[in-house]
């Protein structure tokens, strides 16, 4: 269930809805509960208004997290315990930072109990107070914004696919949330692979979805009883379900989808041979541009290309482009005359999960490699002088 | 100019294979006080008590020295309803914003320790509990905690350019033995599935073996299947691991064959059925017998019966029908447990999935 929407209008020093012996508002003097928000840290919990000798006692005193809470509890609900924190004297008063940030638009209940102070004499009623920080807007705006390949056609072994949204997005597998449907509209059950492992990046606004490979490679049994989720001649439209909630627990804008056109399964390593590099004049920055004769995967090639000169790495820019067919690279400094490298890494695949000299479909025997280096191929070009025909 | 650069572009074909040395390839090992975890996954107890936790977003592994936090509880762990609650309320959300990422238990207390994602997105933070014999819950600061760290070997980036590397890697399952922590990922982007053996303390990382399994059901030899779980076990004396892979089989190889520049071949002696995957295995003896017990996503908890293991008949041809290889039995009384290990002797520990999507911590006789 999405939480509350709490509509507190002050963010910045609020004093809530606190309450103590039936008085709605407390005397200056009398303890009160106030959340801060400040401009740059953790939002915190304070009480104020607590004579000066209970707080200098409370700056040394040694308690146990039990006696902390029993004195000041921050919790998600009456009957919960109190969350988790660091207590403190600061600025006059006593605070209780958690050791998370609250989320927007939760309610805590805080309950302060006088009678705990040192020093405290007499019965003391407690004080409590509902403290929140305003919810975020909850209008859904995430989108789909792109999925790799973008290409218009596809191999009917396409092994993977990447979704990229316009906000980061929750932690749970999206899996679920994929649906491939045949030109009839049927779905196409079990396309992808059901592991619910969270094969997000960084920023969680890719996702990577993997077909099922005991579908996709040729000749076993899943893929003799099932076949494979492409075909080859067909279309098919990838429907990603607008219940896919981004990292705000909202759910996305609208369904996306988009139509494939599947061409013939492509089972060919890639050949280097067949790249066309076409290499700058020296003086200028204009980019080296490699082209593929089939698409590559995106996500590799941002990271498997690179260039080299003299045994070091160039620094440039990368483009991809032309359905991920085309790779240009614009350095950081001007091309100098001589020859420089184009080094790809052999952990290169095209969308099919070919990779330099070793077809997907081709089962081998890997070894333990002693380097945890991937090996490259290293393809010189030369630059000429500038002015040179 | 046009011209030129299409000239130039004839000089392409020559190709050298060569060892790489670009930038940011080798494991980084840190130490210190107060590790900075960007995550915590898998987590694995070695036999002194240091808890390897996996931390997926960070790409590393963290050795943790829990002192005297790993004191003070009682021993053994209390079976706790709605323990997503229980963690929600003690981190200040909701339970939905809670995902309970593993369950370990400490070789000498029996406290069961969970390892927590509070939030969602790139912003989720990780915790660590304590759970004792009295259903205690105690948060572990991981503060004071001492650390070793070693980052695993991310694919490198060939392009210094590419400022923010979006490849990640998920840590499926991780166990200590013969010194070394062995432990199975996943990429999000390039498909293959990587065994490493890290020796503790930690040094070096290799790269990692894609271990070769016939996999019947696949008619195939599979070399980029996903290792889900595994646990290692002593067969004719010698240390093995036996594996889990994706639908669904049950792989066993020699952990002394797993060096640097041999060749390596599991030997599959079961196949559980397509659609599935291990969530979790242990082993445990009862009667006098040995079984591994196993959670599966889709086909519940199984026992295995371990001594056919050392002389099963090898899967080497197809399997046409859906399971095959080693005798097992389902355990129906065990349900939506997505997380497993051995409390004692006689009781094993589960993080189970209620009908209603709660978490519960549950402990279970041995079946």
């Amino acid at each position: 269930m999405r939480p509350r929407l709490l509509r507190l209008a002050a963010v910045t020093a609020s004093l809530v809805t606190a309450a103590a012996c039936g008085r709605s508002v407390n005397p200056p003097s009398s303890p009160a509960i106030t959340l801060t928000s400040p401009q740059s840290g953790r939002a915190y919990v304070e009480v104020t208004g607590l004579p000066s000798a209970a707080l200098g006692a409370l700056a040394t005193a040694s308690l146990s997290n039990e006696q902390w809470s029993a004195l000041l509890r921050v919790a998600v609900d009456d009957n919960a315990p109190g969350m988790l924190g660091d207590y403190s004297v600061a600025g006059g008063a006593l605070r209780f930072t958690p050791a998370f940030p609250f989320d927007p638009g939760r309610p805590y209940k805080v309950r302060f109990d006088p009678a705990r102070l040192p020093g405290a004499t007499g019965p003391a009623a407690p004080i409590v107070a509902t403290v929140g920080q305003p919810a975020r807007d909850a209008t859904p705006s995430t989108v789909v914004t792109r999925i790799y390949p973008t290409a218009d056609v596809v191999p009917e072994n396409l092994l993977r696919m990447y979704i990229e949204f316009s906000e980061p997005m929750g932690r749970p597998s999206g899996v679920e949330h994929l649906k491939l449907l045949d030109e009839s509209g049927q779905e196409i059950p079990g396309a992808f692979l059901p592991l619910d492992y969270e094969f997000w990046s960084p920023d969680h606004r890719r996702f990577t979805a993997f077909f099922d490979p005991g579908r996709v490679k040729g000749g076993i049994l899943p893929n003799q009883q099932m076949g494979r989720a492409l075909r080859a001649g067909r279309s098919v439209t990838l429907v990603i379900g607008h219940e896919w909630r981004d990292q705000y627990g909202r759910a996305l804008k609208e369904d996306f989808r988009r139509v494939l056109r599947v061409g013939p399964a492509e089972n060919r390593p890639l050949d280097t041979a067949t790249w066309r590099v076409q290499p700058p004049a020296a003086g200028g920055r204009d980019g080296l541009v490699v082209t593929f004769p089939r698409p590559l995967d995106h996500a590799l090639l941002m990271r498997a290309l690179g260039v080299r000169r003299d045994d070091a790495s160039v620094e440039g820019d990368v483009v991809i482009d032309q359905a991920e067919s085309r790779w240009t690279f614009t350095p950081t400094q001007p091309w100098r005359a001589g020859t420089y490298q184009l080094l790809a890494l052999d952990t290169l695949e095209d969308v099919a999960g070919n990779q330099i000299g070793r077809a997907f479909e081709v089962d081998n025997f890997d070894t333990v490699d002693k380097s945890p280096n991937p090996k490259s191929i290293l393809i010189p070009f030369r630059v000429a002088p500038a002015g040179t025909d | 100019m046009r011209d030129l650069r299409a000239k130039l572009g004839l000089l392409v074909a020559f190709v050298i294979l060569a060892s790489l040395s670009p930038s940011s390839a080798l494991p980084v090992v840190d130490t210190g006080q107060g590790p900075a975890l960007a995550s915590i996954g898998p987590l694995a107890f070695g036999p002194d008590g240091t808890l390897f936790a996996a931390d997926n977003q960070g790409a590393a592994i963290f050795a943790l020295d829990l002192g005297a936090q790993v004191n003070g509880g009682a021993p053994g762990a209390k079976a706790l309803d709605a323990l997503d609650e229980k963690l929600a309320a003690l981190l200040g959300t909701g339970a939905r914003e809670v995902s309970v990422t593993d369950l370990a238990v400490h070789p000498r207390t029996r406290n069961a320790y969970v390892s927590v994602m509070r939030g969602q997105g790139a912003g989720a933070a990780p915790a660590l509990f304590r759970i004792d014999g009295a259903g205690q819950i105690a948060n572990i600061s991981l503060q004071t905690v001492k650390f070793q760290k070693v980052e695993l070997p991310n694919a490198p980036v060939a392009n210094t350019s590419a400022r923010q590397n979006p490849r990640t890697q998920v840590v499926t399952d991780m166990a200590f033995a013969d010194g070394r922590l062995w432990v199975a990922g996943l990429s999000n982007e390039e498909f293959a599935s990587k065994l490493r053996a890290i020796p503790y303390p930690f040094a070096t990382v290799d790269r990692g073996v894609s271990v070769e399994i016939y996999h019947g059901n696949h008619k195939a030899v599979e070399t980029r299947s996903p290792v889900n779980a595994f646990v290692p076990y002593t067969l004719n004396n010698q240390q093995h691991l036996i594996a889990g892979y994706t639908c669904t089989p049950l792989v066993k190889f020699p952990i002394t064959d797993l060096k640097a520049g041999e060749k390596v071949r599991g030997t599959t002696i079961a196949e559980f059925g397509a659609g599935n995957r291990v969530l979790d295995m242990i082993v445990y003896k009862k009667g006098g017998q040995e079984f591994l017990l196993t959670a599966n996503n889709s086909r519940g908890v199984m026992k295995i019966p371990t001594a056919p293991f050392a002389s099963a008949k090898p899967i080497t041809t197809p399997v046409e029908s859906e399971t095959a290889g080693v005798p097992f039995e389902k355990v129906t009384s065990m349900m939506g447990v997505e997380q497993l290990d051995k409390l004692d002797d006689t009781t094993a520990i589960v993080i189970s999935r209620s009908a209603s999507g709660g978490i519960n911590l549950q402990t279970v006789p041995l079946p």
